[in-house]
């Protein structure tokens, strides 16, 4: 039994795996208000990690300027896409708005592709010190950023959910949409606020991706590997997807494991 | 949906337009191409090395007087397209030759070319295609198959023997530990077997391979795994992208100074890379001058491999048309021409390489090069090199034994 | 249900079984026999790559048809239907590689095979709706096509494997303007066999469970028995549909059928029309001729001034791919019940002219 190993896979899992929570937890947010199943996910990491590189890469902003800029343009982003193309599909089977939202992913990639190129972009150097010792083990760290800024971010979702009044509104319209609406509150601010802070969320995540591995189109496959994670959370549960996350994480790692160490028979 | 008609209404007359003003005297050539797939981050300079190569041969009086007509076509890397666009070139306008790329694609069309009789110069080095009669018995018959340069397999054991000879000269004792790190895809697997039988062969302790994708990603797991198991020499078989993701993780993880990519061995397809002293650099500027006019953008090595393709091409065209007509069976006679073969004005650039109706292998010198990083990495890969931050020095020309052994895999 | 279309005045029925036609007048009858006949003239005057695209409309018709089987008819859903195809593919590759089998009994014995491996999948995916039945159907596809990669006896690995030509009693179908009569008759026999699939009991149990599967229940129709079997004959179609595109082809390889694929027979049936069997054919055509009308575009494009303007060059193919997401995206939005509904208008506004409203 390789420990040291071992070890190192599981917090690499655990890193990885806060990542995919905080991704799910979007994911679940917008399947938990809106119903809808969004295919995109994985886009909205990498329009918001290169729209950050851009920032910092090409006009030369500041890391603690950018970031917020990004989140920004996300929010709008966000409420933008719920606006032109969601809004007209309220009430239409479950599998036409799937087509819709698998369509805008591919629109997301080829623009982004046009855009910025296909080559993966390192990220401008963002830490002065490129590793940080924790327990004897070395972590970089940017992994431990991001795994600072993966709790704060649920922290502050659930704080948001239990405590601010657009969160209880939300809630009150995940549970039902028709006596929501008729106590007052707007679904449809409801639905676009919901799409505006999954994006940024997720942006949030892309960004702490591209750092650690530079910018490129693999980023959406984060979109795929939020599925297991959201179902193994339960869908109707926030805090879940996150479990979900991290366990997925693990797993992933634990493999790798046990894959390298002990399945070879040739 | 009567928009969508009228657009491609509209297209097809265009179409049938253009195809009616096409002048009888060209030459068609096919050109497969990955600018947007999984291997576009070489397919994108390769490509472009083609198209330009052909627009200067255009430039300067074509071929035997014959405009050459290439059709370039991004297939993404899929092999159905692939195959769909091979059908279009081997219809009624059959082409004269293919440019090709990748090797998943270039080995599931090596029958549809025996047949049809249509040389394939492609981008995909794999061993598997070298056997134009089957005759070594580890591979199919691939009689139109051409490439320039040493094969994957050849490349892998070139790297071997520097590698045997490394640890020696390090004064290390033991056995070295290697591992051979890839796709899982015909592109990454091609050179495995040969790799790690010559491996054996020479003293290595083969370790399992390791699996990581084409796409660039997060491989960390993957290079811990690699840490673990004690590999001394790995060899990395996807393309720069992925690779790249790779040596960054395994930086980390083992915790070594410098830049990713500082000491990594790569083996070159030509003697030179971009700049470098020959006589034939001055005809790879002329041409990289028909898509960069300023002659500033450095060119990779992929693009100079692919100006040397496309010039071994022109010249067995020249050599069909004067000896009945361009077409595929002719252009695949003027391939066995030349003995040592170095088209003209890419001396000192194209390794000279010999093409017979028994041995597809052109040339068996690998030119092994090392890269020196010296500072960040970051920006522009233009002043990088000009700057001197990346340097490509030479470490070794590994002239293999031409071996029936080794023949086909 | 869309609007039924109108019946032209004389036309009644007298009988149950006259009620049950295919064919709801002699006139459409007609036309689609005259239609079939004109088809067979196709190899005749196409030039090969006309040809290739109709033979692919041809092959993806056959199994955007098993798809609308299990999502138009039954109401589920499915994205893994491009690993099934490629399953037949596979199979039928080995079928008549290692076994001395001819290709003409290894088409259908693929799709059997297929539909056998689609039952294997539908039994746990009966019991799943919305969400999780879209997160088995993706993990069918991932599990299928990894087994692919792995499966070197197989399907070769990662080299593509190789499949025989088609032949009959020894006579081999080369070239596609010979394939072209095969797939044809696939194509036509597959069709009439859904169609009348679904004018009978099982068809019409298929169509009450995804109307209002609680009331069907309460009728007596055994929800997971119908849900399995609509599984069962999705893949079966996709099999067999895969199995001619392997012939076709005569190499068979991974690529170009992952998800992206089976996101594609998706959009081939719901821009054509779910629940409607000719638009399947007419959302195949449609997602089949996007692409190389685009290409077509691009082609006349490059080197014009357009291209200068915007700096295309190398970047026009995304420029297609992002054409063809807003196609669908828009095609959604404005035209949600698919090509078959706007057919219909289009039939319903001629038969009232001039007094449409």
């Amino acid at each position: 039994m390789n420990t040291q190993f071992l070890i190192q896979l599981l917090v690499n899992g655990l890193v990885v795996g806060t990542l995919y929570g905080v991704v799910a937890m979007s994911f679940v947010l917008i399947y938990k208000a809106t119903q809808v199943v969004n295919f995109a996910q994985g886009e909205l990491l990498l329009i918001g990690a290169w729209v950050c590189w851009a920032l910092l890469a090409r006009y030369e902003v500041p890391f603690w300027m950018g970031m917020p800029l990004t989140l920004v343009f996300m929010f709008v982003f966000g409420i933008a896409i719920q606006i032109v193309i969601l809004r007209p599909m309220i009430g239409e089977p479950i599998i036409s708005v799937i087509m819709v939202t698998i369509g805008l992913s591919t629109v997301f990639q080829a623009s982004l592709k046009w855009i910025f190129g296909v080559n993966p972009q390192p990220f401008p150097r963002v830490f002065t010190s490129q590793s940080v010792s924790l327990l004897g083990l070395q972590i970089q760290t940017v992994y431990a950023m991001s795994l600072v800024v993966s709790v704060a971010m649920m922290i502050g979702m659930a704080w948001f959910f239990r405590a601010s009044k657009y969160g209880l509104a939300m809630r009150a319209t995940a549970f039902n949409q028709q006596v929501a609406q008729s106590l007052g509150i707007s679904v449809k601010s409801v639905f676009a606020i919901a799409w505006a802070i999954s994006a940024t969320v997720s942006a949030v995540a892309g960004v702490v991706v591209a750092v650690v591995n530079g910018v490129s189109s693999g980023l959406s496959a984060y979109g795929i590997k939020v599925f297991p994670a959201a179902i193994l959370g339960g869908l109707d549960s926030i805090g879940g997807a996150v479990l979900g996350g991290i366990i997925i994480g693990l797993l992933e790692n634990i493999a790798q494991y046990i894959d390298s160490e002990y399945l070879h028979f040739v | 949906m009567t928009m969508k008609s009228l657009l491609s209404g509209v297209s097809l007359a265009l179409l049938l337009g253009c195809a009616g003003t096409a002048a009888q005297a060209q030459i068609p050539i096919g050109h497969l191409a990955d600018y947007s797939g999984g291997t576009s981050d070489v397919g994108t300079p390769y490509g472009q090395a083609v198209a330009d190569t052909f627009a200067w041969v255009n430039k300067n009086g074509g071929v035997g007087g014959k405009q050459l007509k290439i059709d370039t076509n991004d297939y993404g890397y899929q092999v159905p397209r692939a195959i769909a666009l091979y059908k279009k070139w081997s219809g009624s306008e059959k082409v004269a030759a293919i440019m090709g790329w990748g090797t998943a694609d270039t080995e599931a069309l090596t029958g549809f070319l025996a047949q049809d009789k249509i040389p394939d110069i492609s981008a995909s080095y794999a061993a598997a295609l070298t056997d134009p009669e089957g005759a070594s018995g580890k591979a199919k018959p691939a009689p139109y198959n051409f490439f320039y340069g040493p094969s994957y397999s050849d490349a892998m054991r070139a790297m071997l023997i520097w590698a045997a000879e490394d640890w020696k000269a390090k004064g290390k004792s033991g056995k070295p530990k290697f591992a051979h790190m890839g796709a899982n895809h015909p592109y990454p697997n091609a050179p495995k077997a040969a790799g790690e039988a010559l491996a054996a062969e020479l003293g290595f302790e083969v370790l399992p391979p390791l699996v990581f994708a084409l796409t660039p990603g997060d491989y960390s797991a993957q290079c811990l795994s690699l840490k673990s198991s004690g590999a001394n020499y790995a060899y990395l078989g996807n393309t720069a992208a992925s690779n790249v993701s790779v040596l960054k993780a395994c930086k980390t993880a083992a915790k070594t100074a410098g830049d990713a990519a500082n000491g990594v061995i790569f083996p070159l397809r030509t003697a030179v890379a971009w700049g470098g002293n020959a006589p034939g650099m001055k005809t790879v500027m002329e041409i990289s001058k028909m898509s960069d006019p300023t002659g500033k953008v450095y060119r990779p090595v992929h693009y100079i491999a692919a100006v040397c393709s496309a010039m071994y091409l022109k010249e067995a065209l020249d050599w069909a048309v004067k000896n009945g007509g361009a077409t595929g069976e002719n252009v695949a006679k003027g391939f066995y021409q030349k003995k040592d073969w170095v088209p003209a004005g890419m001396e000192g650039v194209c390794n000279p390489s010999t093409w017979t109706e028994k041995d597809h292998r052109g040339t068996l010198k690998v030119d092994l090069y090392r890269s020196k990083i010296s500072g960040s990495t970051d920006g522009d890969l233009n002043d990088l090199m000009t700057k001197g931050t990346i340097k490509l020095e030479k470490v070794k020309a590994v002239e293999l034994p031409r071996k029936p052994e080794w023949f086909g895999w | 249900m869309a609007t039924p279309s109108l019946i032209p005045a004389g036309d009644f029925r007298t009988s149950y079984a006259a009620d049950t036609t295919i064919f709801p007048s002699s006139a459409s009858r007609n036309a689609a026999i005259v239609g079939a006949l004109l088809i067979c003239f196709a190899p005749l005057v196409f030039t090969e790559y006309w040809l290739s695209i109709l033979i692919q409309i041809g092959i993806f018709a056959i199994a955007a048809l098993g798809l609308n089987i299990l999502v138009g008819f039954t109401g589920q859903i499915s994205i893994g239907h491009a690993a099934f195809f490629l399953f037949g593919a596979f199979t039928s590759a080995y079928i008549s590689n290692n076994l001395p089998i001819p290709v003409f009994f290894a088409i259908p014995l693929a799709g059997v095979v297929t539909a056998l491996i689609g039952l294997i999948f539908g039994v746990p995916a009966a019991r799943l709706k919305g969400l999780y039945l879209v997160i088995a159907t993706l993990a069918a596809q991932y599990i299928l096509l990894d087994f692919f990669s792995r499966a070197d006896w197989f399907s070769g690995g990662s080299v593509p494997a190789s499949a025989n030509p088609f032949s009959i009693f020894g006579y081999t179908f080369r070239g596609d303007r010979q394939y072209f009569y095969v797939v044809l008759g696939y194509l036509l026999v597959s069709y009439l066999l859904v169609t009348n699939l679904m004018r009978t009991r099982d068809g019409r149990a298929l169509v009450a469970i995804r109307d209002h599967y609680l009331s069907a229940e309460i009728m007596g129709i055994n929800l997971t028995k119908y849900r399995t079997l609509s599984f069962g004959l999705a893949a079966f179609f996709a099999g067999i549909a895969g199995a001619l595109y392997a012939h076709y082809q005569l190499v068979v390889s991974n690529e170009g059928f992952g998800i992206e694929r089976s996101i594609l027979f998706l959009a081939m049936i719901i821009i054509g029309g779910t629940g409607s069997i000719m638009g399947t054919l007419m959302g195949t055509a449609f997602v089949v001729l996007l692409p190389e009308s685009m290409e077509w575009i691009s082609a006349s494009l490059r080197g014009s001034a357009i291209d200068k303007a915007l700096s295309l060059n190398t970047n026009i193919t995304f420029l297609r791919e992002i054409a063809i997401g807003l196609i669908i995206i828009a095609f959604l939005m404005f035209e949600p019940d698919g090509l078959a509904h706007r057919w219909r208008q289009i039939k319903t506004y001629w038969k009232l002219y001039p007094f449409s409203h």
